[in-house]
Parts: structure tokens; C-alpha cells; sequence
């Protein structure tokens, strides 16, 4: 069966250019006579597909090049090298029809009219749009359950809080029932139970109306609860495109097995290199009163064998195992690349 | 172009001018300080000087062109490069883009809601206050409807020429990412070119073929100029073909501005 692509970005690159700034009053003055330029590649020859009804992380550190790409993607940049294109449309050439298509909600900004209520911001969408009153009734119904909409509904835009004012966003992005949304951030900045709110409006719509989402964020959470397939950039180079557990499988194969033993238990006697014939620096023995820490790279030991050994030779009363978290593993990537 | 998409633009300007009435009438009353001042001053030069008629203009002539200039140049001065600016320098022009709406279409009818609350308020009292005043105190005839008609179709036109223009100057925007100094060298010039400090007659015979030709004037001179009836039949055809021309060319030149500004387009901010 051919997979349907709703997205393909073929080698996109972005350069900003811009006047060379120096430092001081000084170099406020010499930039007035200067003409040099200083470049900025954003974005390094970016390329992927986005297959309908995905849900797709797109992450990396500040200035990776994550809202360049997206603004690529909605039509407000023009990539300076290749093409997006968007259900066959090329939104640099096409915003406006491409723009009917999108739904897309910037964290940091919002696209609402904010001296009207909630409300009327609605409805001046729904007449952008072009949504009819059937389609419209029956989507504010649908918006209401995920969103909780009404406790705020008639209420002018700049009086919400943010939590009211990210929902009614993402409400305001789904109006005209998008094909395609893109999400810079939702999250930032929201409460716990706003946060999970909003994932599960994200995840009733992707189910709902098949919607493909594209979403960067710097909450861990997001990609962990949301995503089925995530992409890395770094430097404005794609680094990771896979699943999570992929990833997961891949780069977090440490574990750390704790156990509390018995005190008086001889921990330094236990040779687990020679019992379980591996070499010594295949794991790394930590004590601290009574607890013992031991990481190792699963690939190389195994849990039980570890656990087996220790149960063997003295008395443990209680163990916990813990896997690489997602975080630890960005965080990694972000610093050391992959 | 579905243009009803476009009036919600237009309306919540219209409320937001409502809302912040105490800028606004501060901002009125500055500019009408200003109407007073030149209104004093033309008044001392006609008194000094021998002859009644100065560039074309009788005392009582110069009395209607200062305050008409005025309530035009108020309407069709509403500035999109202001709007742009700010659109851009916050970041918000993103928002626009994202939306299937024409970025121009949606300043035109923002700034249509301005226009039309500064028709009605003050303009329109301005405008009746002096025709009372030409009436009881100047002693002549009330304006014609002719020419009340002529005035607000020109009026009309000026307003889409001030747009369009203001369009092309406010894409500047986006290439300096700041235009404060711009824009305030921008109204000084304006201020002589489209003829609101001093009529156009009142200069040399070049630099007046020039300024005519040019599509400031189009803006407020040539509609004041209708209003007072100084144009013959075949020059009134003659200035709204002008005019139309303008619209037309500053249409054409503004869409192609617009294609070339947001292939390099930055936004600020996130």
C-alpha cells in the first residue's frame, strides 16, 4: 500500500542575512558607514515526508532552527534553497490556499483578536475560513467537551488567563477543521493539568478527524505522552527522524539497578566481573549508606544476572530499576550530538 | 475576493477608535491647533499684502482650502505604514500570514475603520461648522451638491491612493525593521507635496507641474481643489482620470513590492 504524504520537505535550507552589528556607541557609528553582512544559515538542507494522521515531535535546542522550518512549512518564510510541500501545495508560492488547509498555533503569540471576546474572535475566523454554520456549530461542540471553552467564552481575549488563552488558540487553530497543524510550543508555560488538557484535546482531534500534527517543544512530556515518530535537528541539521522507542532502543540502553541491602553486607568482596565473566568497566558499582547503585549498559549485562548475583550473596530487601529517560537522552543528543 | 471576509477588519477598528476616544480627540485637537495656526498666519499675509488674490485664491477661498485640507488630509492620511511597523517589529505579521486572507486587503479595511470614524468624528462637524460659517460670516452661497459630489468621489479616490501608497512606503518595514524617523520624515514631506501647507499654485511653475504630476497631490489638492470649483469640465475629467491612474499603478507597484519583500522576509521574535 503507498503511504499517503501529506508533508515533503525536499533539502530546505534558510539563510539569514543580516548587517554586521559592533559593539559600543562606536560600533554603533562604524555600522552606519559598514556595509558588511553577516550570514546565518538557520536551516542546513533539511529534508523528510509526513505521512497522514501522524504525530510528529520535531525538537532541539533554542535556535536549532525548529519555528524557522515550521514558518517554512505555513508560508510566512520563503526558503532561500528546496521546496515544502504541503497536500502538493508549495506554500511559498501559494500561502493563501495553503492557509486554508493549516492550522497552526504559535506558544508565544496569539492569533486572537484581543480587545473582542473569545467569541467574536470566532466567528470573524469562521467568516475567514469560510466554515458553515453546521461545520461550525458542530465544531464548537466537539471544542467545548476537549477544551472547556464555555467558562471563558464571552470573555475579551487580553482577560484570560494563559491556560484559557492557549486552549481558545488551539480551539481557534481547528476551527475550519485543518488537514494539517502545526504547534510551536503549546505547552510552554501551563500548568499540569492545563498541559494534559491540551495533549488530550491534541490526541481526541488526531484520532477524530485524522488530523497530522507537527509539534516542537522543550517538554519531554509532550513528545513521550504525543508522539509516534520524532525528529531531531541541531544546528539547523537533521540529526534523528525514527520512533521514539527507536531512539529509546538505541541511545538509552543504560540501566541502574538499586538495591537496598543489609548493613554490614561486604559489597567490596562481590566481584561481578569475574562471576558473570565480563570486563570490569562494564558497569559501575556506587554504595551510599546502604544503598547500591549499579549502572551498566544493558547490551552487555543483563538485569537478572545482576540482581541474581547480589540476592546470591547477601540480603537485599528492596530493589528499583530505572531506564535512561527520554530527557537524559536529548539532553545527550543536544550536547555531544548523535 | 470574498470582501465580506474583510469587514471584521474594518469593524473592530471602529471600536477599538471608540474605545480610546481621549487619544483620539487629543490627536484631533493637535492637528486642528495646526489648521488655526496656518489659518492665522495666511490671514496676516493676505492683510499685508496689495492685491486680494494670492496664487489663484481670494481671502475667503484660502479660508475653505485651509479647513478642507484639513478634514482631507485627517481622512486620507490614516496610516498602514504605522500598522506595518508595529506588525512587524512584534512579530505579529506572522499571525496574518498564516490566515487565508490578502495581508494588504486586511490593512485596507483596518484602516477603513478609521477613516470612517474620522469622517464622522470631527470631520463632518468641521465640515458643516464651516459652511455655516461661509454662510453668516463670509456671506456666500452654500457649495453646490455638484460639487459636494465631486468632492467626496475624489475624496474617495485619495483615500485608496493615500492607502496604496502608504502600503509601498510601510513595506520599508521590513527591510530597516524600524521606521520611527522614516515615517516622521515621511509626514514632513507629505505635508508639502500633497499641498496641506501650501497650495500647489503658490509654486513656481516647474516645481507645480511636477508636484501635480506626482501622486500626492492626487491626495488631497486635487479633491479640495474640486470642492472650491476651480477645475473646468474637461480638467475635472482630466484630474479624476489622474487620480485612477494612481490607483491602478500604486495597486500593481504595492503587489509587487509584496512579492519581492517576503521572499526575504524576517519575522522578530520566535
Amino acid at each position: 500500500m503507498k503511504v499517503n504524504n501529506i508533508i515533503e520537505v525536499k533539502n530546505v535550507s534558510k539563510e539569514f542575512v543580516s548587517p554586521k552589528k559592533y559593539p559600543g556607541l562606536k560600533g554603533a557609528i562604524k555600522g552606519l558607514f559598514s556595509n558588511e553582512k553577516v550570514r546565518k544559515l538557520a536551516v542546513d538542507d533539511i529534508s523528510f515526508s509526513i505521512a497522514e494522521g501522524e504525530i510528529v515531535g520535531y525538537i532541539g535546542s533554542n535556535g536549532a532552527g525548529k519555528s524557522t522550518t515550521i514558518k517554512m512549512m505555513t508560508g510566512i518564510l520563503t526558503p532561500s534553497k528546496g521546496e515544502c510541500l504541503i497536500q502538493n501545495i508549495d506554500p511559498s508560492k501559494e500561502r493563501k490556499k495553503n492557509a486554508q488547509n493549516i492550522g497552526v498555533v504559535f506558544g508565544q503569540r496569539t492569533q486572537l483578536w484581543w480587545d473582542l471576546p473569545l467569541s467574536e474572535s470566532y466567528t470573524i475566523l469562521k467568516e475567514i475560513y469560510g466554515v458553515s454554520d453546521e461545520e461550525y456549530k458542530e465544531r464548537i461542540e466537539f471544542l467545548n467537551e476537549v477544551l472547556d471553552l464555555d467558562e471563558f467564552f464571552t470573555r475579551p481575549v487580553r482577560n484570560l488567563s494563559l491556560g484559557q488563552r492557549m486552549r481558545a488558540d488551539l480551539g481557534a487553530a481547528l476551527l475550519h477543521n485543518p488537514k494539517v497543524l502545526y504547534l510551536d510550543e503549546p505547552t510552554i508555560g501551563l500548568d499540569l493539568i492545563v498541559k494534559d488538557k491540551i495533549r488530550q484535546a491534541i490526541k481526541d482531534i488526531n484520532e477524530k478527524y485524522h488530523t497530522t500534527v507537527i509539534l516542537t517543544t522543550h517538554d519531554i512530556g509532550d513528545i513521550e505522552e504525543l508522539c509516534n515518530r520524532i525528529i531531531i535537528i541541531d544546528d539547523g541539521k537533521k540529526i534523528y527522524d525514527g520512533t521514539l522507542e527507536n531512539l529509546k532502543e538505541k541511545y538509552g540502553t543504560m540501566r541502574k539497578v538499586t538495591m537496598e541491602v543489609k548493613r554490614g553486607s561486604k559489597v567490596e568482596k562481590l566481584d561481578l566481573s569475574a562471576l558473570l565473566s565480563v570486563p570490569k568497566d562494564a558497569y559501575r558499582i556506587e554504595e551510599d549508606n546502604g544503598n547500591i547503585t549499579v549502572s551498566f549498559d544493558k547490551n552487555k549485562l543483563r538485569v537478572s544476572d545482576v540482581i541474581e548475583q547480589f540476592m546470591k550473596h547477601m540480603e537485599v530487601s528492596d530493589i528499583k530499576i530505572q531506564e535512561t529517560e527520554l530527557s537524559e537522552i536529548v539532553k545527550a543528543i543536544y550536547e555531544h550530538g548523535i | 475576493m470574498n470582501l465580506k471576509v474583510y469587514w471584521p477588519f474594518t469593524e473592530n477598528e471602529l471600536k477599538r477608535n471608540l474605545a480610546y476616544k481621549g487619544s483620539f480627540y487629543l490627536f484631533m485637537l493637535c492637528s486642528c491647533f495646526g489648521a488655526f495656526i496656518s489659518y492665522y498666519l495666511w490671514m496676516a499675509i493676505y492683510g499685508s499684502s496689495s492685491t486680494g488674490v494670492l496664487g489663484g485664491f481670494t481671502k475667503n477661498e484660502m479660508v475653505i482650502y485651509i479647513f478642507m485640507t484639513y478634514i482631507t488630509s485627517n481622512i486620507a492620511g490614516v496610516s498602514i505604514a504605522d500598522y506595518i511597523d508595529d506588525d512587524v517589529r512584534e512579530g505579529t505579521v506572522a499571525m496574518s500570514l498564516i490566515k487565508p486572507i490578502d495581508y494588504r486587503m486586511s490593512l485596507i479595511a483596518k484602516a477603513f475603520g478609521t477613516m470612517l470614524y474620522r469622517f464622522f468624528a470631527p470631520s463632518l462637524f468641521v465640515w458643516i461648522g464651516l459652511e455655516v460659517y461661509k454662510v453668516t460670516v463670509l456671506h456666500m452661497s452654500i457649495t453646490s451638491v455638484t460639487y459636494i459630489l465631486l468632492y467626496l468621489l475624489s475624496l474617495i479616490l485619495s483615500c485608496l491612493i493615500g492607502l496604496l501608497l502608504d502600503f509601498c512606503f510601510g513595506m520599508m518595514a521590513f527591510v530597516t525593521t524600524y521606521m520611527f524617523g522614516l515615517n516622521m520624515a515621511k509626514e514632513a514631506l507629505m505635508a508639502f507635496l500633497t499641498g496641506q501647507l501650501i497650495p500647489i499654485s503658490f509654486f513656481p511653475g516647474v516645481l507645480q507641474k511636477i508636484f501635480e504630476f506626482l501622486p500626492f497631490s492626487s491626495m488631497v489638492y486635487t479633491p479640495v481643489m474640486l470642492y472650491l470649483g476651480k477645475y473646468s469640465g474637461r480638467e475635472i475629467g482630466f484630474v479624476f482620470a489622474r487620480q485612477l491612474i494612481w490607483v491602478v499603478l500604486l495597486y500593481a507597484f504595492g503587489s509587487f513590492l509584496w512579492k519581492r519583500i517576503t521572499k526575504r522576509l524576517i519575522v522578530l521574535g520566535g
